[in-house]
C-alpha cells in the first residue's frame, strides 16, 4: 500500500489508567475532540470513521460515535486483538489514500479493568476448553525461558528493558504509570513473579483508555497547520501467521516469532526504508522479554546482539535507537483498542518534535509494532516531510 | 463401586484409556499428500493446503522444548494445594509442538528433558464424572 497522499492532520489521547468514574464513550469524545483540535477540524469535516475496541459489546463503536454528532458518515467496527487500533488507523489511512474521503477519523476505546472483572472466570476464554488454563504470561515466559537457554539470556536483562519503559513513562504526562523515582533493574527483579522468569513489573497494567487519530489528503496538512512538521505513514504491514515446522496451534497467544520479522520486512521494503535510518520505535512489550526480541526480529540488530543493546543502554532515550520512548505498554498502558492509536500518538509528536522532555533528537522515521493473539502482526512506518 | 468414568474438558484433542495407568494419546492429523502432522487435527494440511488428510494418534512421549512456572492457582484446579502450575511445550517425534499444563514443581523441569503424556483430573461435574484434561510430566518420575 502506498500513502504517498496520505497525512496524520491530528492526534489526541486521554491518560491511560483505570476510570472508574467515565464511560468508554466519555473517553472516547475526550480523545477525539483533543484529536479534531490538534487537527484543526470540527467533526463535521470527518468523512469516515474506523473504531477499534476489544470490549464485545454489540455496535458500541457506532453508539459512541454518536457523542460527536449525527452527520450520516460511515462507521466501522476495526477488531483485531491487541493490534487493534493500529488496524483502525491502516483501515482510515487506505479510505484516504483510495480516495473515499479527504478525513478519516481512527478512534480507539476500551475499559479493560471491567473486562478483567467480568466474563467468565475474570480471564482466558471460559472454563470448558483444552487452552483456558494458559495465560498470556505463560506464553511470553515460554518465550523468555528457550531465549535464556539459546544465549544465555539472564533475567537482569529484561528487567533493564522494564525498568527503562517505567522511566521513559515517567516523562510522559499521558502514561498510566508514572513513578516518582528512578525505577532500578533490581526492584523490577524483586517483584512479584508471574510466570517464571516474569515479574510483575515486567508487564503491562490493566488499564481503561481512549486514543484518536484524524488522518487525511496530505495537502490539507499544511493548509490547516501552516508553520508545524507534517507527518506521513509511509507503510503499513499487516500479516497473519505463515506455517513453519514446529508450529504449535493450540494454547499460544500470538503466532512465531518470525511473523514479526516477516512484517516488518515488508514495511520496509514498501516504504524503502533501511531499519538504520529508524529514529525511534513502538513496539509490543506486553511483556519485557518481547521487546528484547523485537530488536533482532525488526533488524536493528544482528541476531544474538539484543542483549549487548540492553547493556549498551542502546534503546534508552539518547540511545542509538530509542524504544517506547512514551513507556511503552509497560507504562504508558494497554487499554486494547487506544493501544496502536496511543503509539501513533507519541510517533507523531516525536517526528513533529514536540514530545518535550522525551524529545528523541532530530527524529525523523517512526516505527509502530503490535502483535495480536490469534495472531497477527503488523508494523508501521512515520515520516517526518 | 467403581471408579468414576473420565470424560475429556473438551472432546476430539485426546484418548482416554480404559486402564487408568496407560497414557493418553493426542488425537492429530497426517496430510497424505505431504506427510506433514498436526496437533489439533485439521482437515486442510497447514503446510501444502491439501485437503487430504487423516486422523491419526500422537505421542505420548517427546521432548521438553521450554516451559515455565505460573505462580497463580491454575483455573479449575482440583487440589486445594497448588499454589501455581508448569507450561510447557513439548516436541513430538512426528513433529508438532505441543502447549500443554505440565506436572510437577517449579524445579522439576529442564529444556531437552523426555516427557510423557500424562492425564489430569480438573474438577467433578454434576454427572459425579471426573473432568480430565491431558499434561506432560517428567518421564523420570513416571518411572519411579
Amino acid at each position: 500500500m502506498k500513502f504517498e497522499d496520505v497525512a496524520v492532520l491530528g492526534v489526541g489521547m486521554v491518560r491511560f489508567g483505570a476510570h472508574k468514574d467515565r464511560s468508554a464513550a466519555q473517553l472516547a469524545r475526550e480523545a477525539g475532540l483533543r484529536a479534531l483540535a490538534d487537527a484543526g477540524l470540527s467533526f463535521r469535516d470527518v468523512g469516515e470513521a474506523f473504531v477499534g475496541y476489544i470490549a464485545p459489546i454489540q455496535m458500541l463503536g457506532i453508539k459512541v460515535m454518536k457523542e460527536f454528532g449525527l452527520t450520516g458518515l460511515p462507521v466501522t467496527h476495526v477488531e483485531n486483538a491487541s493490534a487493534t487500533g493500529l488496524i483502525a488507523f491502516r483501515e482510515a489511512a487506505h479510505a484516504v489514500a483510495s480516495g473515499r474521503c479527504d478525513v478519516a477519523m481512527a478512534l480507539g476505546l476500551d475499559k479493560m479493568t471491567e473486562l478483567a472483572r467480568g466474563g467468565r472466570g475474570g480471564r482466558g476464554i471460559g472454563r470448558d476448553t483444552i487452552d483456558s488454563v494458559i495465560l498470556p504470561a505463560a506464553y511470553f515466559a515460554l518465550w523468555a525461558m528457550r531465549r535464556m537457554h539459546e544465549r544465555g539470556t539472564r533475567p537482569e536483562h529484561f528487567a533493564k528493558i522494564a525498568a527503562k519503559n517505567w522511566n521513559h513513562g515517567a516523562r510522559n504526562p499521558l502514561a498510566d504509570r508514572q513513578s516518582d523515582h528512578e525505577v532500578t533493574a533490581e526492584e523490577v527483579l524483586a517483584s512479584y513473579p508471574v510466570a517464571e522468569p516474569l515479574t510483575a513489573m515486567m508487564a503491562c497494567p490493566v488499564d481503561d483508555g481512549a486514543a484518536c487519530v484524524i488522518v487525511g489528503r496530505r495537502e490539507l496538512a499544511r493548509q490547516l497547520q501552516p508553520g508545524r512538521a507534517v507527518v506521513r505513514p509511509v507503510a503499513s504491514a499487516l500479516q497473519t501467521e505463515t506455517y513453519t515446522p514446529g508450529h504449535t496451534f493450540l494454547g499460544p497467544v500470538v503466532g512465531p516469532a518470525s511473523m514479526t520479522r516477516d512484517t516488518a520486512r515488508e514495511a520496509y521494503e514498501a516504504a524503502g526504508v533501511d531499519p538504520a535510518d529508524v529514529s525511534l520505535a513502538l513496539v509490543h512489550d506486553a511483556f519485557a522479554n518481547e521487546e528484547l526480541e523485537y530488536y533482532e526480529l525488526l533488524d536493528f540488530c544482528p541476531e544474538g546482539d539484543a542483549e549487548k543493546l540492553v547493556e549498551d543502554g542502546a534503546t534508552r532515550i539518547g540511545g542509538r535507537i530509542p524504544f517506547n520512548t512514551d513507556g511503552g505498554l509497560i507504562a504508558r498502558g494497554h487499554p486494547g483498542g487506544p493501544t496502536g492509536l496511543a503509539q501513533v500518538h507519541e510517533i507523531v509528536l516525536q517526528l513533529r518534535h514536540e514530545a518535550g522532555p522525551r524529545q528523541v533528537e532530530n527524529a525523523r522515521i517512526g516505527l509502530a509494532h503490535l502483535v495480536g493473539g490469534g495472531s497477527v502482526c503488523t508494523v508501521n512506518l512515520f515520516e517526518r516531510d | 463401586m467403581g471408579a468414576a468414568r473420565r470424560v475429556p474438558i473438551e472432546a476430539g484433542f485426546f484418548t482416554i484409556p480404559e486402564a487408568r495407568g496407560e497414557p493418553p494419546r493426542l488425537l492429530g492429523s497426517r496430510c497424505r499428500s505431504c506427510g506433514e502432522h498436526f496437533f489439533p487435527r485439521r482437515a486442510i494440511c497447514a503446510r501444502c493446503l491439501s485437503d487430504d488428510t487423516e486422523d491419526t494418534r500422537l505421542g505420548p512421549r517427546g521432548t521438553l522444548y521450554t516451559y515455565t512456572y505460573v505462580h497463580v492457582p491454575m483455573f479449575g484446579a482440583r487440589r486445594a494445594e497448588s499454589g501455581g502450575y508448569g507450561v510447557g511445550q513439548v516436541d513430538l517425534p512426528e513433529g508438532p509442538r505441543v502447549q500443554a499444563v505440565l506436572s510437577g514443581g517449579p524445579g522439576d523441569f529442564r529444556i531437552g528433558m523426555p516427557m510423557e503424556l500424562d492425564l489430569e483430573t480438573l474438577r467433578e461435574n454434576r454427572d459425579g464424572e471426573e473432568v480430565v484434561i491431558f499434561r506432560f510430566r517428567p518421564l523420570d518420575a513416571a518411572s519411579t
